[in-house]
């Protein structure tokens, strides 16, 4: 349970600077994951770092009765002069950890998995591998809260797909705050959305709700809910349809970038987040209408469930010649 | 997979209390590590810097001030103890200057604030500068430099003395040089004057008389002399010498640093 009460918070404390965030008053409830939407600028990253308590409000508070974590993956705090372990050492102790030390860093050196590197300065890893380290360390903790920012999540896609299924597989003891522009990742986490929209935040119940309401908000653009296909037909609509919006997106990031390169980033900024949501569903609808051909192709091959068809077994022998030449 | 890499930490939420001890625990052995360890030959530069600046400085005086004696106190311990005295305080400040700055990243968790970051730096210091002084007596003695002190206890006092007001200072600076960074140029500028004016390498009693009134402003040539009176037997100093104004110092500045981390935390952690 969080409670924010009266939250006030704008940066260049002068008195004509505009609020970033106006008079927020919410209260989210233990166990529910909520995403947090809205433009850029509107607050979001102000917001979680505020629950975070990285940031202090101007006026009034936020209550917070769970344990809640740091933003996951966030690699800010790290010593580069100091080896992965002694990092992970640091913040176990910053949080309480005596006893369990050990068992903290064996978690996060099997999560991570970067091998010896582990034992290395930090200031010689790779990116990826900060990330790795930086993701296994907040999963480590058994926190009430996690909190998300997409701003500092990064890592390649293997790594994210570990760390989702990892956070998946505490829900119903972990819920999730997070803030991204991407959907999907919304829809797949979180049930309860929040829009913030000119220094005002909008509760739903629902992400869905919030997501219509994001867009309602914005220039009208409304993509249509996802629907899983029931049969061929229906998928390689799907997948038609998916493919016009892709394209129109396109044009339309390619028109702002024409037109008016310098006068206002934030449109363009938004139309590139459609695109790439875009281009997730054409992947989406791609694969919908793959999986429906390999069944059809199941069906129309020898009747017997239980043999392999022989043309699945095929592909394996043609990949072996190729292995073998 | 998942379920098996689950330790729990802490199943109630800790006391205040709780939490700044653990952050300043994991604080100290987090500076201490890269103090020591993570430079290239850290331990060796930490002795052999100190011992490089008395050499330096024992020379020059050997070469321009030949001839004029301190009295009561042989001129090369004379000049370590004040070095060691100066350098305690001014390292205790120098390391404050920069304490907030290079542990930005730390906010992030938000148990750590600004000001453990600079108690944590300014008691690694002070530890430090004492196992070193504690050295330099030993090894000093054994090579029959005469550096072991008269009244121990006295030499305790004013080093821990000449240590608050370190901490003070530090406290103080980290916060303004922190928001104005102009500040903490002019706090380095300044060192170098503070050296000169503190009696670490001209004794005070060469100091013309109408001028020492204005010397004994300096708290510092207060916790300097006091030592030296506590180390030598027969060492002749100021009048004037007086913990209490040193303390009054030390204690304002405490305060008003530790006052100003309150106030500016917030701002403190946000830029």
């Amino acid at each position: 349970m969080i409670d924010i009460r009266h939250l006030y918070k704008r940066y260049h404390n002068h008195h004509g600077s505009q609020w970033v965030l106006e008079d927020i008053n919410l209260s989210i409830p233990a166990g529910v994951s909520v995403g947090l939407l809205g433009r850029n600028g509107a607050g979001k990253s102000t917001l979680l770092r505020l629950i975070g308590g990285m940031d202090t409000p101007d006026r009034g508070e936020i209550v917070r009765a769970s344990r809640v974590s740091w933003p996951i993956g966030l690699a800010g705090g790290f010593q580069g002069s100091m080896t992965g372990r002694q990092n992970v050492k640091f913040v176990a102790r910053i949080h309480g950890a005596n006893d369990e030390i050990e068992q903290i860093i064996a978690a996060v050196e099997s999560f991570a998995d970067i091998g010896r590197a582990f034992d290395e300065p930090i200031k010689t890893y790779s990116s990826g591998m900060r990330s790795r380290l930086a993701f296994g360390l907040s999963l480590a903790f058994d926190f009430d809260v996690y909190l998300s920012d997409e701003a500092t999540a990064v890592g390649d896609r293997h790594f994210k797909q570990k760390a989702s299924e990892a956070f998946k597989a505490r829900i119903g003891r972990a819920s999730l705050i997070m803030v991204s522009h991407g959907e999907g990742v919304l829809r797949e986490f979180c049930q309860a959305g929040i829009l913030l929209d000119r220094g005002r935040a909008f509760w739903f119940d629902e992400i869905e709700a919030a997501i219509e309401a994001y867009h309602s908000a914005g220039d009208g653009y409304a993509p249509p809910r996802p629907a899983t296909p029931r049969n061929l037909e229906e998928a390689k609509r799907a997948l038609a349809e998916a493919n016009v919006r892709f394209d129109a997106a396109r044009e339309a990031l390619d028109a702002v970038g024409d037109s008016a390169a310098e006068t206002a980033e934030p449109p363009e900024e938004t139309l590139r987040w459609r695109l790439d949501d875009a281009r997730e569903r054409v992947h989406e609808a791609r694969r919908q209408v793959q999986q429906f051909t390999a069944r059809k192709g199941r069906k129309g091959g020898p009747r017997g469930q239980e043999r392999p068809p022989v043309n699945n077994t095929s592909p394996d022998k043609t990949s072996a010649k190729a292995k073998r030449s | 997979m998942a379920d098996s890499m689950l330790p729990i930490t802490g199943a109630r939420p800790r006391g205040a209390w709780r939490v700044a001890r653990s952050v300043w625990f994991a604080m100290f052995m987090r500076e201490a590590i890269s103090r020591t360890m993570a430079d290239r030959m850290g331990w060796f530069w930490m002795i052999f810097e100190p011992l490089a600046i008395i050499g330096v400085m024992v020379s020059i005086r050997g070469l321009f001030m030949s001839g004029s004696e301190i009295s009561g106190a042989d001129h090369v311990p004379w000049m370590i103890v004040g070095l060691m005295g100066f350098g305690l305080f001014r390292e205790n400040m120098m390391r404050a200057l920069g304490a907030i700055d290079a542990n930005k990243g730390l906010f992030a968790y938000r148990q750590v604030k600004p000001v453990d970051t600079v108690l944590v730096r300014c008691f690694l210091e002070g530890m430090l500068k004492s196992f070193l002084f504690l050295m330099f007596m030993l090894i000093g003695d054994l090579l029959k430099f005469e550096l072991m002190p008269d009244h121990p206890l006295g030499v305790l006092l004013d080093w821990l003395s000449l240590w608050a007001l370190g901490w003070g200072a530090g406290l103080t600076v980290s916060v303004l040089g922190d928001l104005v960074p102009e500040f903490g140029r002019v706090v380095r500028i300044l060192n170098l004057p503070l050296l000169l004016l503190s009696g670490v390498i001209l004794p005070v009693m060469y100091v013309p008389y109408p001028y020492r009134d204005y010397l004994l402003w300096n708290p510092l040539v207060h916790g300097l002399e006091s030592m030296r009176v506590a180390f030598f037997p027969g060492y002749h100093t100021l009048n004037d010498i007086d913990m209490t104004y040193l303390w009054f110092w030390a204690l304002s500045l405490l305060a008003l640093g530790l006052l100003l981390h309150i106030r500016f935390a917030a701002r403190l952690k946000a830029h």
